[in-house]
């Protein structure tokens, strides 16, 4: 099974394929690439493990090594160059370059590493490097750091980095590829000599690369393969005898890979490859993958300064992805900001949902949107028809409990679907009500598109042994993908589950602000009512009035009684003046309710004054002394707190006439929130018992020949003092006084 | 030796043209009036200022419906609710046909319930008649106390 920078080409992984791969050893292959030979040694430095190549570079047999010093191994002059580097316990599982040293006139790089209690040296030969000095390199590596801040886009990137490695090494073919979610690879760009394949645009199948592969990418970031015709040099012993187990290779440069690769690599004429691990977010995002058909080697160098450029470009890949998101974003909640925007406008949520339709296709890149709301449907763009919604509607509500569906390719959740991917292959959908039915539901279109994988799917097949065997083709295999759409992006959902929040904020209010108009309405009808109720009892009764002592005084024309006939007279006539105010009066209370409010900062003291000044024509036999308090100023209709105020002060005056002198007292006092005035009067006050039958329309609590009014004086007073979200109430002591007293709310500061 | 009629009635007008139909039915009982419900409860549970009133109840209570303090209705209800007062005949009389108030009176128990007309004949014919079934051809509740007109 392939395993490294190499694609491989099965389209799907087959279930044989997934085992097979999990049980590669690819950690644990016991033995190395031939190119170099190890040494693994105990902290002591004795040679505990060798390559069964050691005699090639040595001369010395692998069996009698073991147990000898490294300095009988190696020599006294290279031992001594190594020791400093391998004392002292500063070595770390990740390879480091300790030394170049000389073996029979053949230099070596040396790299060491500690694992499972053994101090592993690499030696390769350090001959074999292309162009390998200093001088050469870290020119190269500002040169790419100069150039990679210019490009724009990842692709730009991605090429530079291929073109980069390439003139490094000398690879004949670099490829960047990048995976998607489904762990795809997909060719972003690619640097080649002129008698490689291209495979920019390719893709390579996820399982090309197999769970354990891609963890150990993830830890060792750079691999080799200099020559895919080796032979590999086992190790000997074959386990490591400190542990009793195979030796784990994950950070040995020289590990060997799996023969299935090499057959592989061998089958595609690719005889060296090297491979770089792009890790972004700590994530595989992608790999540089070099190809050469003929065997090369590269040096630790080389290797070293590859891995440094695949570092840079990952880097840089986040910052142009990380900024790229956010652009994205930024757009997507612009979009959004203003749409919550127009939702706020009317009064009607849907009507408002209706008008901005248009913003609703550019917020989740759509080709149609449908809200469905009870049983009004809305469609707008190129969406399915509208049975087909509601069938859909009734599928999300029953199968999806999500804040958020999505699907690129609704089909394979719902068959139906596959009536409709012309409009709808893409689906996001969010229910808009925590109570109702209602969804919002946003359609893509089918995009069909083709993927040109690198190979045919059924080349890959389990031989005769049950071992894998790789394909021998490499020519691309088209696929055309029909009944998806564009993807969804990860910010667009956030975004449509912000956008969600922010509706059913809207709707909330909405709700509350229909409550309140239902309660409103309540309280009108019962006003109504009450007002019908009046008309039918208190208007009929001066009528009934004045027609009885008009049949009694033409009863008594000729009579001589001319006393009583006046008393019939001034009945009627009173009658008639009652029912003519009780017009008034009810045509008055039922505008009250409707007439808009328009409160500005009023003075109270002059409210009193101006309805004092109102009700003293009436009164030139009476003795009032009006003790009237200063009194602060509110927020109220300065037209209907006046007549509030006439209501109550004629009331006091009314009920206080039996006094020799009124005694009326206006004062004020400030609570949590509201102003509250109160009338206090010494006149007959009224039992408190009736209290709560005081602000009701056409209530008396005392005889009309007593007090003369109809009835709807306190009912005024309610009315408008409630308007203004205020509350009216009354204590009294009867014969000793009454005191009304109403509340109006402090206007609420805004910061 | 006949027992009086309650009139219950706030509005002047309508006590004085009440008054004058009772009068012109020629009958012979006392008619008593009160203002509002409160004195017809006082008057009824024979308290306050009518704490030393004649025993026995009246022999029809005409009731307005609306008026001050204690409405027709809440006079009707007290009346069903006590033993002493609950066997008294009430007739309702009011001012209009208001379905609420008509239903609401025969929940409560009332024996009748009388619009008033707007003409002054009929008007003067319906009280007579009301007087005369009620004071007159209705045979009162066994038990009630017979009242004896002062004389």
């Amino acid at each position: 099974m392939p395993e490294a920078s190499t694609a491989a080409a099965t389209v799907t992984a087959t279930a044989a394929d997934i085992a097979t791969c999990d049980r590669e050893p690819i950690r644990t292959p016991g033995s190395i690439q031939p190119h170099g030979f190890l040494l693994a040694l105990t902290a002591q430095l004795d040679v505990v493990q060798v390559s069964d190549n050691l005699g090639q570079f040595t001369g010395i047999e692998p069996r009698q090594a073991l147990g000898r010093p490294l300095i009988d191994i190696i020599g006294s002059r290279s031992a001594e160059a190594l020791t400093p580097g391998l004392r002292g316990g500063q070595l770390r599982e990740r390879p480091a370059h300790i030394a170049t040293v000389s073996l029979g006139g053949e230099a070596f790089d040396v790299l060491a590493h500690a694992y499972d209690a053994l101090l592993v040296l690499e030696f390769e030969p350090a001959h074999a490097s292309h162009a390998a000095d200093v001088q050469r390199l870290y020119p190269l590596v500002g040169d790419f750091l100069n150039k990679i801040g210019d490009a724009d886009t990842i692709v730009e990137l991605s090429q530079l980095a291929a073109s980069e490695i390439r003139a490094l090494t000398g690879f004949g073919r670099v490829l960047v590829y990048s995976f998607d979610e489904e762990g795809h690879g997909n060719v972003l760009a690619e640097c080649r000599a002129d008698d490689y394949d291209s495979y920019l645009g390719q893709r390579f199948p996820a399982s090309d690369i197999p769970r354990q592969a891609r963890e150990l990418y993830l830890l060792n970031r750079i691999r080799l393969i200099q020559d895919a015709n080796y032979t590999p040099a086992r190790l000997v012993p074959p386990e490591n005898p400190l542990s009793g187990k195979a030796n784990d290779l994950s950070f040995a440069a020289l590990r060997s890979v799996s023969p299935v690769h090499l057959e592989y690599m061998r089958n595609m004429g690719t005889m060296a490859s090297m491979s770089v691990s792009l890790i972004v977010d700590g994530k595989l995002w992608g790999l540089i993958s070099c190809h050469d058909a003929e065997p090369r080697p590269v040096s630790f160098l080389q290797r070293t300064v590859c891995e440094q450029l695949g570092q840079i470009l990952a880097l840089r890949i986040k910052n142009r992805a990380d900024a790229d998101e956010l652009q994205f974003r930024l757009e997507v909640r612009r979009v959004m900001v203003g749409l919550l925007g127009g939702l706020t406008q009317g009064a009607d949520f849907i009507e408002n949902l209706r008008s901005v339709l248009p913003e609703l296709l550019r917020f989740a890149r759509a080709g149609g949107v449908a809200i469905v709301v009870d049983d009004r449907l809305i469609t707008f763009g190129y969406t399915p028809g509208e049975e087909q919604v509601r069938a859909l509607v009734d599928w999300l509500s029953t199968n999806v409990h999500d804040d958020l569906f999505h699907s690129a390719h609704l089909s394979a959740r719902y068959g139906p679907a596959a009536e409709f991917t012309d409009c709808a292959s893409g689906l996001l959908a969010m229910p808009i009500s925590r109570i109702h039915q209602h969804y919002l539901l946003w359609f893509r279109p089918e995009h069909v598109y083709s993927i040109n994988w690198a190979g045919r799917p059924d080349s890959k097949q389990l031989s005769s042994t049950g071992q894998l065997n790789p394909r021998t083709s490499f020519d691309i295999w088209r696929q055309t993908i029909h009944g998806a759409s564009t993807p969804w992006h990860e910010g667009e959902l956030e975004l449509a589950l912000e956008f969600r929040t922010a509706l059913l904020g809207i709707a909330l209010e909405r709700a509350e602000q229909m409550a309140d108009l239902a309660e409103e309405l309540g309280r009108a009808n019962k006003e109504l009512e009450a007002f019908s109720y009046s008309v039918s009892h208190d208007l009929r009764a001066p009528l009934r009035h004045i027609v009885g002592f008009s049949d009694l005084l033409m009863e008594t024309a000729g009579g001589d009684n001319a006393e009583r006939r006046h008393r019939f007279l001034v009945n009627i006539k009173e009658s008639a003046r009652l029912a003519g105010k009780l017009v008034d009066d009810l045509l008055s209370f039922s505008q009250m309710g409707r007439a808009a409010l328009r409160p500005v900062r009023v003075r109270m003291e002059d409210l009193v004054r101006s309805c004092i000044d109102k009700l003293a024509p009436d009164l030139p036999d009476r003795r009032i002394d009006w003790r009237i308090e200063t009194l602060p100023e509110i927020v109220a209709d300065p037209s209907f707190l006046q007549l509030a105020l006439y209501n109550l002060l004629s009331n006091a005056v009314k009920f206080t006439s039996e006094r020799d002198t009124a005694i009326i007292r206006i004062s004020s006092e400030q609570l949590a929130g509201e102003t509250v005035f109160h009338i206090a009067d010494n006149g007959v006050g009224f039992n408190m018992e009736y209290a709560h039958k005081l602000f009701g329309v056409f209530q008396r609590l005392h005889r009309m020949e007593d007090f003369q009014g109809t009835g709807i004086g306190l009912a005024n007073v309610r009315r408008i003092v409630e308007r203004h979200g205020g509350r009216v109430w009354a204590r009294s002591v009867p014969g000793e006084g009454a005191t009304f007293s109403f509340a109006i709310p402090n206007p609420v500061d805004i910061a | 030796m006949l027992k009086p009629i309650l009139l219950v009635e706030d509005n002047p007008n309508d006590l004085e043209l009440t008054l004058i139909a009772l009068e012109r039915s020629q009958l012979a009982n006392e008619v008593i009036v009160v203002r509002d419900g409160a004195e017809a409860l006082d008057y009824l549970h024979a308290r306050g200022t009518y704490a030393r009133r004649e025993q026995g109840n009246p022999a029809v209570v005409l009731l307005d419906l609306k008026l001050p303090k204690v409405d027709g209705l809440e006079v009707l209800a007290e009346i069903r609710s006590g033993a002493a007062l609950k066997s008294i005949p009430v007739v309702m009389l009011t001012s209009s046909r208001e379905e609420q108030d008509l239903i609401r009176s025969y929940e409560l128990g009332v024996n009748a319930y009388v619009v008033k007309p707007v003409d002054f004949q009929e008007f003067v014919r319906a009280i007579a008649d009301l007087g005369i079934f009620w004071a007159v051809l209705n045979e009162p509740p066994p038990g009630s106390h017979r009242y004896i007109k002062p004389q």
